[in-house]
């Protein structure tokens, strides 16, 4: 199998690998009820950060839960 | 008032394969739940043995109803199972997180490839297990994407490890769906068990990956047709295939 991208300078695997993005995630049980914050998870992409959410928070089953990365969270008070 | 045993060898030959393929894949995921790259990731691993180990629990009591299993009813449970259905590469713990992202990705799509095949599949028990596994399958399937573009985009020795770890799991993975002529999958199709022949099985295989293997840059020796169908422009080691085991080697 061939690789077309050009040979990068070489990178520590673990370094490679890190994953920065913060992710809030917010979930609610029942449709009467707010979503509202249960944690939050570490990945560099959407997809992942989808993946990691719904096999850590699995406690419950939610009838819905969505994912904010908190880099694009305003803050207007802060505490 | 005992039931019939069926005596279908392709289908026993075929369930036989996805169950002990699932339990591998559970095992092999499992090792390296304590040993991959986050805790998020550990933990979307552990969830992934959970389920492959859930699907092999479903299948193997299916053979039981089998004259072939009945024949050797040893070979009926996985933990004094000697016969070996599964893939060749699936027979050492996987030497480091890319080998495991690289099964995910192919040989996991590639079962997945033959479940969703069997959806309205003649055999009852095979339809009512096919919903349930692909639901959870598809975010096993998120989880390689993912991490296939993580990797190959990390450059250097990380991909240069991915493009390594791929390519023992691409042969098996195309290989496992058998040739198009393959006794087995034929007498499947014509059954009803599953709705294509094993060339658009290994076609609908493609069109889940080759968009990911593109994104990244990773070229495959296939190509899509007129009709957008994706075709392998190099032959596979039928000589070295085992058409029971569905293994190579």
């Amino acid at each position: 199998m061939k690789t077309a991208a050009k040979q990068s300078a070489a990178t520590p695997r673990r370094a490679a690998l890190n994953e920065t993005r913060v992710w809030q995630v917010y979930a609610r049980q029942k449709y009467d009820e707010p979503l509202h914050e249960i944690g939050n998870i570490v990945a560099d992409d959407v997809e992942l950060a989808k993946v990691y959410a719904r096999s850590i928070y699995d406690e419950f089953p939610w009838i819905e839960m969505t994912l904010i990365p908190r880099d694009s969270i305003v803050t207007v008070i802060a505490s | 008032m005992v039931a019939t045993a069926i005596d279908n060898a392709a289908l026993f030959d075929v369930l036989s394969s996805l169950a002990d393929n699932k339990h591998l894949l559970g095992r092999r995921y499992a090792y390296w739940s304590n040993g991959a790259p986050s805790l998020e990731a550990a933990v979307a691993a552990a969830a992934m043995v959970q389920d492959e180990l859930g699907h092999a629990r479903t299948l193997y009591p299916l053979l039981e109803q089998f004259a072939q299993g009945q024949a050797d009813p040893q070979q009926l449970d996985p933990m004094t199972r000697d016969t070996r259905y599964r893939v060749a590469a699936l027979d050492h713990e996987f030497a480091g997180w890319p080998d495991l992202i690289a099964a995910n990705f192919l040989l996991d799509t590639a079962l997945t490839t033959f479940f969703a095949a069997a959806q309205n599949s003649s055999y009852e028990p095979l339809h009512a297990r096919a919903p349930k596994v692909l639901q959870e399958e598809r975010l096993h399937f998120m989880n390689a994407e993912g991490w296939v573009a993580r990797l190959a985009n990390a450059g250097g020795a990380v991909r240069a490890h991915l493009v390594a770890a791929l390519a023992p799991w691409w042969k098996e993975s195309l290989c496992w769906f058998g040739p198009d002529d393959d006794p087995a999958m034929r007498r499947l199709y014509n059954d009803g068990v599953i709705d294509v022949t094993p060339d658009t099985l290994r076609s609908r295989f493609l069109a889940a990956v080759m968009p990911v293997l593109n994104r990244v840059g990773l070229e495959e020796p296939v190509e899509q047709d007129a009709q957008g169908e994706w075709r392998l422009t190099h032959a596979l080691p039928w000589a070295q295939w085992d058409a029971t085991t569905r293994r190579l080697g």
